[in-house]
């Protein structure tokens, strides 16, 4: 029994101490930070990444802890709301990272340096509240466009669509040479609207300064561009698979990687899944219609935050101020997953060859992000659904367009 | 004597204690959170039956509900007619004296139960795409079967019902199996020696005496069915797809309650919950008249 006190009364005095000796012992005192994140296939990459800070900062560790890609915002919100949030996490774009900036969780980063001069006003907006003051630093985008297959291109003697009138009409020659044209389906629902819908309506409507004109409400949403956008994803429908009304996301992968299609619309994130294709392949911009400029939707994806009640604030925001360097964004997209682009405005040669055609498409041409992002998002399943019916020709464009205008 | 009732509680306390942590509270819990608005204790409060009023009077709302309970007792409906009726078909041959090779269909029907929902249900989501299955059809002469059966509004919600009817085909089917196999011989040969045809002894003398497993695998199905959401999560996706058609109360509550709309992607909580106890009265209203109706001069 007295052996017993003992033994207890020693355990506490030590476990009372130890806090103070592992102060004594402080000098430059290792810092683990943790980061929450929704890129769970990430993982070895985001690792790489941190192992190169821990280059530039050898005592501070940074563990990368990704949550299920739909669970995130939810899981973040709880962990924020109890208490238990990450150091550094990565912040959702416009409204779903703001809300979070206003309930106190995301630090102000406005004056980090190099945040506001190295990023481009669009690059900006995602993570900007009206006031001007950034939540996070700006990190990755993601573009789309149409993959080819190039062998197909050359045996046809096919070349890269210049307007959007000629994208229909190979997509056209090569229905009638026995080919699948287009490798997208409905039955997944997102893919056909953020890849295909949004990727092409820039090129319909115009950039970022006509999006605000219709977020307004100057210009509706049933305008005439509108309807000729709505159009033009009734005019691809009969390329599309046979049966594309019950082909997933991942089936039209499998078709495009198969070379049972020639030609896919589809996000930049999905490159990897073709590195190692047995065929060669590119990609081009969604051509414009004739008239109008081609645009590409290259679509601000994620940025990085600290959380205000983080215990190491110091070292959390020298990470960021490290991402808003040359150099750290430089590392940041050399490892970064192929399809995912850096923000950041300093010329960053990436090493995949796909990567670099996929980014060159920028060239010359005006970026947005994804119509609704910006100020719509209640929008997005009825034009989802819109999309969805003018393919299966149920309803027409104009009623396409209407439906959805009629909801604001 | 007050000391041996004190003893009998005794044993019923663990599974007491299990059932009310694990089963009475979270259930009590979903109920009070029906009447919150917000998802975490911080930020909790109190709104009365507010998520009923918008559940209902919220017009995009209203509409995935309603929607979403229609699907749902259409997908009662076929499970209760095709598999259940498969079931005592099946049961009354394979419980025939002259049958042969029972054991081996017994085995067959039986066999799909053992499968996890996911895997089955991608196996038929890959069977049902005429990009995959399309060139086997036609070269069988059976181009015509070859249809987007998953991706049209109009077959979607049957083509899903009679994929989970087939996989679940084999619980009804053994529970009659065991119930018919429990009447008496002497009652069946007495019907023969009557002369009742096959029919009549099936409808006055069979179907009678198993009528408590019949009101039982009616309860089983309808409480199945209302809380369903694998097999169209794995077949389609949560929204229901093609357009909300197969949409059901279970997948809806999982929208709105759990993950939330993609791509915002944060859920209502009091919404959700507030879906899961309507179903869950309803599933009280139900079964509550169909067991006593069923079990009364049974067993």
């Amino acid at each position: 029994m007295n052996k017993k006190t003992l033994f207890f009364a020693v355990l506490l005095l030590l476990l009372v101490l130890l806090p103070l000796t592992a102060q004594g012992a402080k000098a430059p005192s290792a810092v683990t930070l943790t980061m929450g994140s929704w890129r769970a296939d990430d993982v070895e990459q985001m690792n790489r990444v941190l192992a190169e800070y821990k280059k530039v900062a050898p005592d501070v560790t940074i563990r990368f802890q990704p949550t299920n890609p739909p669970d995130y915002n939810a899981t973040l919100r709880l962990q924020l709301d109890s208490g238990t949030g990450p150091d550094l996490m990565y912040a959702r774009s416009y409204a779903a990272g703001e809300d979070l900036f206003n309930a106190g969780y995301f630090a102000d980063v406005t004056d980090i340096p190099g945040v506001l001069q190295n990023f481009t006003a669009s690059s900006l907006a995602p993570w900007q509240t009206a006031n001007g003051r950034m939540f996070a630093v700006p990190f990755a985008a993601v573009s789309h466009a149409v993959y080819y297959n190039k062998d197909i291109f050359k045996a046809e003697g096919l070349s890269i669509p210049q307007t959007w009138e000629e994208f229909l009409s190979l997509a056209k020659t090569l229905k009638n040479r026995g080919y699948t044209a287009l490798a997208n389906g409905l039955a997944d629902e997102w893919d056909i609207l953020e890849t295909f819908f949004f990727g092409l309506l820039p090129n319909f409507i115009g950039g970022a300064e006509q999006r605000v004109k219709y977020e307004r409400g100057e210009l509706k949403i049933n305008d005439a561009n509108f309807v000729a956008a709505y159009q033009a994803m009734a005019d691809v429908a009969p390329y599309c698979p046979k049966g594309f009304e019950s082909v997933t996301y991942n089936d039209s992968q499998v078709l495009f990687n198969s070379q049972k299609a020639v030609m896919f619309v589809d996000g930049s994130w999905t490159s990897e899944v073709y590195k190692d294709a047995s065929f060669n392949w590119g990609v081009f911009a969604i051509p414009a219609p004739k008239g109008k400029k081609t645009a590409i939707c290259f679509h601000p994806d994620m940025a990085i935050t600290m959380n205000t009640k983080t215990a190491h604030p110091e070292e959390a925001r020298a990470f960021l101020e490290w991402l808003a360097t040359k150099e750290g964004a430089t590392i940041a997209s050399e490892n970064l997953p192929v399809g995912f682009f850096p923000m950041i405005n300093f010329k960053i040669t990436l090493a995949n060859q796909q990567a670099n055609e996929f980014l060159s498409l920028n060239a010359g041409k005006e970026t947005d992000a994804r119509f609704v992002w910006p100020a719509l998002m209640d929008l997005y399943a009825p034009m989802n659904q819109a999309v969805i019916r003018v393919m299966k020709g149920q309803i027409t464009a104009k009623q396409a367009a209407d439906s959805v205008a009629a909801l604001l | 004597m007050k000391k041996n009732n004190l003893q009998w509680g005794l044993y019923i306390i663990p599974a007491l204690l299990v059932y009310t942590v694990f089963m009475a509270f979270p259930l009590l819990d979903s109920l009070r959170l029906s009447l919150f608005t917000g998802n975490t204790p911080q930020t909790r409060s109190f709104v009365g039956f507010g998520n009923f009023v918008r559940l209902f009077t919220d017009k995009t709302i209203s509409v995935r509900y309603w929607g979403a309970f229609k699907n749902t007792w259409v997908f009662f409906a076929i499970h209760m007619v095709v598999q259940n009726g498969l079931g005592i078909l099946f049961a009354v041959l394979l419980t025939q004296k002259d049958m042969k090779g029972r054991h081996t269909y017994q085995t067959i029907i039986f066999i799909p139960t053992t499968f996890a929902v996911l895997i089955t249900g991608y196996l038929w989501k890959l069977i049902l795409n005429p990009v995959w299955s399309g060139d086997f059809f036609t070269s069988i002469g059976l181009g015509f079967l070859s249809y987007p059966y998953l991706g049209d509004t109009k077959t979607a919600l049957v083509t899903v019902s009679l994929v989970s009817c087939w996989q679940w085909l084999g619980i009804p089917t053994m529970m009659f199996v065991a119930a018919l196999r429990n009447i008496s011989e002497d009652l069946l040969e007495a019907c023969a020696l009557e002369g009742a045809s096959k029919w009549q002894t099936f409808r006055h003398v069979k179907l009678p005496l198993i009528k408590p497993v019949v009101g039982i695998i009616a309860v089983l199905t309808f409480v199945n069915n209302f809380n369903a959401f694998d097999i169209v999560f794995a077949m389609e996706n949560v929204n229901g797809a093609p357009e909300y058609s197969t949409d059901l109360i279970g997948t809806l509550f999982y929208r709105y309650g759990i993950a939330g709309q993609h791509p915002v992607g944060i859920p209502d909580i009091g919404l959700g919950a507030a879906i899961a106890t309507i179903t869950f009265f309803l599933l009280l209203v139900v079964v509550v008249p169909t067991l006593t109706k069923t079990q009364q001069g049974g067993y």
